[in-house]
């Protein structure tokens, strides 16, 4: 009984605890929004296994210790078919509801955009150690370091990412955006992102490209920054870079 | 001076053999094309280790034998036999821990060394490749130790004597994966000398194929450091099958020797893997081959063929610690281990299903998408085996004598560690959720809270635990009980840490980071600092007891597994008298359980000790 | 707890089944390694073969090498019935033909290089694939030989039973890799 208090009492400790926390900031992007509601569900399910670990661990320690020199042995369980078989059960069916959600309907969601037409699609390739850019249909490049990545608002934005033939393998992440995926030579890949929050650089510095592959000396150096405007803002910019 | 003979002897052998190898190849070079070094560096180094094993001692108690001589196999003596290629399973353990305790120190000063760095977010005190280096170093030196020391360490000495064997099946197998380890460790320490290797301790291509020299001599030392383990997980197989004491059935197998032997056939079986991706890489740099690099080769191939081994490999870690843990929680808690067989079938499902989720580390990589779906549903089913490790654990503590001794503190540290870490594998085998905190501080954390907080852990209870037996002296209880505490909190607060920059956008092996995330590290810098400093009362109670500790008893804890039913330190053949087993170990609290008999004895019954 | 006469094993095997069981587990480990490299086959190049390959040569190897196996079978057979110099014969064939193995991939090599070096996606798989198996051969070859050395001026057994059937069996081993090799070298369209 006791054990039972001090377990539902951490957990609703930790679960507040938790659930007060600001572990990512703002989710800018849709994508962002389900990873993060997918790990805030994930630890919503974790602190009570974990509290339930820590309280046995206390309480046994306190309430079984051998008092003195008492060396008598304990009473010997051997084992116990309903706890074996209940525990089993809540294991399995923990780790089927996890699979399915946030696991598979996570899988989906981040795939959902996939047969859309994006709005705007950025070819990206990695090289040692910066990142080179071209808007698609809209005859607009970015080769240098110090470039800002201007991306429109309220759009879909398809990412294609790859490296150069005689580089390494980088990876491609916007840590704002929650998404990455290597870009790796020889190979095409890609990821959707819809931005619903505008941002900069300079207030956030997860509105950044950063490369999250080791790739050798300047990796931690191999980042672009970026700002995400309104479209029409975005159109403007397009039209001064293009001229 | 003599003791020291047989090293020197290797050390001079191994550098005929490096000149004779490198002189084969400098000379085929000669004739085909332009004479490179870096063939030279790999046939030489082949030929340095065959020199180095004969110079050791293999020449004589064995390499004789092959062409019908004689051989002489000395395993009697002082100290000097911890020097020359010995064959009897407690001196080689013996050389493994300690080897393997002086490579975790290093490698944890190279740790010290990058928290030093990564205290502000600039650039101090290493440069960006130096920094590079430092934390490959450490990584694989410390996933060296992590793969040999509870299997070459503690099994090596344990085992045997678990089974109620004199030995194991191939002792000279057993000599000869040790002594390939000191080289490893030399390659190690020799690399940042030669342009070090900036690829982590996972060196992917193509990056790991244009490293400098430096690189070369880890991908060598990799690979050698992997032959060893698999002649060492065969080596326990054999063991296992066919040494057991009469009467010790699979269902009286103590659960130390079971997990040992589901370490084992992952060692076997997956460890080729990544011997043979190495192999292409060193394929690669010698040959021009185009494994990995297009047009031709595919960057992918590295990382299934590399992860097929490593995944397998943190269970080759975790499960032996496992079995420790286990073994310690029940002689401890002076309670029959809860749901023996459950666990059984738990580490057989564990080995079963390790082999089919390594892609879950490439869910970032750009592998098929299609893939996605089955290795996270996969990897979410290892929760369940786990899970059983902790019911187990959990369960023999319910209404249990706990005799609260240091062993017991680290195993139970071990299942307060290992929920944490087990349960953010959760997060990072969820799809949705890896694709945000991949090659973070978010995995960082993760791993060592699997590894450290699990596995070394593990091996600091079994460290205390078997102190006695192999030294025949007692360590220092309040020693143990301060460096349980400080390195409990301390590694606690280091790691708990680490989790919060990887959610908030900090990659790993980066030696300088966004401002922002300063706060974070400087926290975990000195927290590291701290656990550093709490290893130093372990230092000196290890050292201190082994010298001049007082005389343990053969059975200081009353534990009930056969090692304690010989002298502490056992004879030469392990038991004055071998025992017939009669029931399981674990037989606490119940008088017609008896582990052993040994039939000329009167003292049948084990002793209770103090 | 001192006792004089301990006894020497604890166990209830002999040392042969020991070893058998050994070089098993060794196998497996290294069927691990061959598995390895059959699967980068299919990452490197696909399953597509230049029409390049000597399929000739490759049958006329694979035809040998089964052949090989069967004269080890032999010399084992006969060894075990006390025929040491009909197992001697026996052993000498297959080291024959083991060493024109050994001279055929070297010839296949030579030809290779002429169309795929090393550097080109099949090159790498050929030479990776049969360089690592022909070191197989090798190995099987100079253990056969180490063998024939040892029972050359036998005339029983003798403590030789081992280093006959491990050695024939690591033969084996190596005949059934290539079995792996040939048709995914090969063969594949
Ligand atoms: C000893 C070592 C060890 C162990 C045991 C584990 C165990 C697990 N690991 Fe970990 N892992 C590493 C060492 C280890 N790991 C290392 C070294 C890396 C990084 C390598 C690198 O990139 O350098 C890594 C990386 C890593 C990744 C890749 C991250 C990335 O780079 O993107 C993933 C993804 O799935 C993962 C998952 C898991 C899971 C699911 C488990 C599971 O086995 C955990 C199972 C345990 C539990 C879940 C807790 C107990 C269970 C219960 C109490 C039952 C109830 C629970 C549920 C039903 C959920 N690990
Ligand atoms: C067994 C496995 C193991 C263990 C035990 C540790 C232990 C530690 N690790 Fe390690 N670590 C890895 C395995 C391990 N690590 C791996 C595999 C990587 C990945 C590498 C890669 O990305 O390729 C990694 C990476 C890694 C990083 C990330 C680097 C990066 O991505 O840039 C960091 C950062 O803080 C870190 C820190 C530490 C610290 C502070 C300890 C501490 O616990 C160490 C404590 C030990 C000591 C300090 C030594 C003993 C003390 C003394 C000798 C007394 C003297 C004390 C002082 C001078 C203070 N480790
Ligand atoms: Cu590019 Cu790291
Ligand atoms: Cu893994």
């Amino acid at each position: 009984m006791t054990a039972a208090a001090i377990w539902v009492l951490l957990t609703i400790i930790g679960e507040l605890f938790f659930l007060q926390m600001d572990i990512f900031g703002e989710p800018v992007t849709k994508q962002a929004h389900f990873i993060d509601e997918a790990f805030i569900l994930l630890m919503v399910l974790a602190i009570p296994i974990f509290t339930f670990v820590i309280t046995m661990i206390l309480y046994v320690v306190f309430k079984f210790r051998a008092k003195g020199d008492d060396l008598e042995d304990a009473a010997p369980v051997r084992t116990h078919k309903k706890w074996v078989g209940f525990w089993l059960a809540w294991t399995t069916i923990l780790c089927l509801v996890v699979i399915v959600h946030p696991g598979y309907t996570g899988i989906i969601e981040l795939r959902e955009t996939n047969e859309e037409e994006p709005d705007l699609t950025v070819n990206v390739t990695g090289r040692r150690w910066q990142w080179l850019y071209e808007y698609e249909g809209r005859d607009v490049s970015l080769y240098s370091k110090d470039d800002m990545l201007v991306l429109p608002n309220d759009s879909l934005i398809r990412f294609i990412i790859t490296a150069e033939d005689q580089d390494v393998v980088h990876s491609f992440w916007i840590p704002a955006f929650r998404m990455k995926i290597d870009a790796v030579p020889g190979l095409t890949t890609y990821f959707d992102v819809n931005t619903t929050h505008t941002g900069h650089f300079n207030d956030d510095v997860n509105f950044r490209v950063q490369c999250a592959e080791l790739c050798g000396l300047d990796h931690s150096l191999m980042f672009t920054r970026i700002e995400v405007v309104e479209p029409a803002e975005f159109e403007q910019w397009i039209a001064d870079e293009a001229a | 001076m003599t003791a020291f003979m047989p090293l020197v002897r290797g050390i001079i052998y191994a550098a005929i053999g490096y000149a004779i190898g490198a002189g084969i190849a400098l000379s085929i070079a000669t004739t085909t094309g332009e004479p490179s070094t870096e063939p030279m560096i790999v046939l030489g180094f082949v030929f340095a280790v065959i020199g180095w094993l004969m110079g050791v001692g293999m020449w004589t108690t064995w390499g004789r034998g092959w062409f019908g001589k004689s051989t002489t196999m000395d395993i009697t003596g002082g100290w000097e036999r911890y020097l020359r290629f010995n064959v009897d399973h407690k001196v080689i353990g013996i050389q493994y821990i300690t080897s393997l305790v002086v490579v975790f120190l290093l490698a944890g000063l190279l740790a010290m060394g990058m928290r030093y760095e990564l205290m502000d977010a600039g650039q101090n005190v290493f440069t960006k490749t130096t920094y590079n280096t430092t934390m490959s170093l450490h990584g694989i030196m410390m996933v060296a130790v992590a793969v040999a020391a509870v299997m070459g360490g503690f099994s090596n000495y344990v085992l045997p004597l678990i089974i109620g064997a004199e030995d194991v099946a191939f002792p000279r197998i057993n000599a000869l994966s040790f002594w390939v380890v000191p080289p490893v460790v030399v390659l190690l320490l020799l690399s940042p000398l030669f342009g070090g290797f900036d690829t982590g301790w996972t060196a992917y291509p193509p990056l790991a194929t244009q490293t400098p020299i430096g690189g070369l001599l880890f991908e060598l030392a990799f690979l050698t450091f992997g032959i060893s383990s698999i002649l060492g997980g065969m080596n326990f197989i054999a063991t296992i099958i066919t040494q057991r004491a009469p009467g010790m059935t699979w269902g009286r197998l103590p659960i130390f020797a079971w997990s040992v032997l589901a370490a084992s056939v992952i060692s076997l079986t997956a460890t080729q893997w990544v011997a043979y991706g190495l192999l292409m890489i060193i394929f690669e740099r010698i040959f021009n081959m185009v494994f990995f690099s297009p047009p031709g080769g595919n960057a992918l191939l590295y990382e299934h063929v590399f992860w097929f081994y490593s995944h397998p490999a943190v269970y080759i870690m975790i499960l032996p610690a496992f079995g420790a843990e286990l073994e310690i929680i029940s002689h401890f808690a002076r309670k029959p281990l809860f749901a023996y067989r459950w666990v059984v079938r738990a580490f057989a499902l564990i080995v079963f299903l390790s082999f089919i989720v390594w892609a879950h580390h490439l869910f970032t990589s750009g592998m098929g998408e299609s893939l996605h779906g089955p290795f996270m549903i996969l990897t979410e089913l290892i929760s369940i085996p786990t899970g059983i490790v902790f019911l187990s654990a959990l369960g023999t503590l319910w209404r249990s004598k706990l005799r609260l001794k240091v062993p017991l503190l680290f195993a139970l540290g071990v299942v307060f560690n290992f929920s944490i870490g087990g349960l953010t594998g959760i997060f990072l085998a969820d799809v949705a959720t890896d694709i945000a905190l991949q090659d973070t501080y978010f995995v960082v954390a993760h791993f060592h809270y699997t590894i450290m907080g699990g596995e070394i852990f593990a091996i600091f209870a079994a460290g205390y635990y078997w102190f006695p037996k192999i030294t025949g002296r007692m360590y220092n209880e309040t020693l143990g009980r301060i460096h349980f505490g400080l390195m409990f909190l301390f590694y606690n607060i280091t790691f708990l840490a680490m989790f919060a920059p990887g959610t908030v956008g900090m990659n790993r092996r980066v030696a300088e980071y966004p401002p922002e995330f300063e706060f974070m590290n400087l926290i975990t810098s000195l927290a590291a600092f701290a656990l550093g400093l709490s290893f130093l009362p372990w230092i000196y109670n290890m050292l201190n007891s082994w010298i001049s500790g007082p005389k343990a008893a053969d059975n200081p804890w009353g534990a009930k597994t056969l090692e304690w039913q010989t002298t502490s330190p056992p004879p030469l053949e392990n038991f004055d008298e071998f025992p017939v087993v009669t029931g399981d170990a674990y037989g606490y609290g119940d008088e017609s359980v008896v582990h052993a008999k040994f039939p000329n004895s009167t003292n049948a019954v084990p002793a209770e000790g103090d | 707890m001192t006792h004089e006469h301990a006894p020497r094993v604890n166990h209830r095997f002999d040392s042969l089944t020991i070893n058998r069981l050994g070089l098993w587990l060794f196998l497996v480990s290294d069927a691990s390694f061959f598995i390895a490299l059959l699967s980068s086959r299919f990452f490197v190049s696909g399953t597509h073969t230049p029409e390049y390959v000597d399929q000739v040569l490759g049958l006329g190897l694979t035809i040998l090498l089964l052949i090989s196996s069967l004269s080890a079978y032999r010399a084992e057979a006969l060894f075990e019935h006390g025929n040491i110099e009909g197992a001697k014969r026996m052993l000498l064939a297959t080291i024959g033909m083991g060493i024109v193995f050994v001279f055929g991939v070297a010839f296949e090599w030579h030809e290779a290089f002429k169309h795929f070096p090393p550097s080109t996606g099949f090159g790498t798989i050929l030479f990776t694939l049969t360089g690592v198996h022909v070191t197989h051969v090798v190995t099987g070859v100079l253990t056969l030989g180490f063998v024939y050395f040892r029972i050359r001026n036998t005339t029983s057994i003798g403590d030789n039973q081992f280093a006959v059937e491990g050695a024939v069996k690591w033969w084996h081993f190596v005949d059934v890799a290539w079995v792996f090799i040939y048709p995914t070298l090969y063969l594949l369209k």
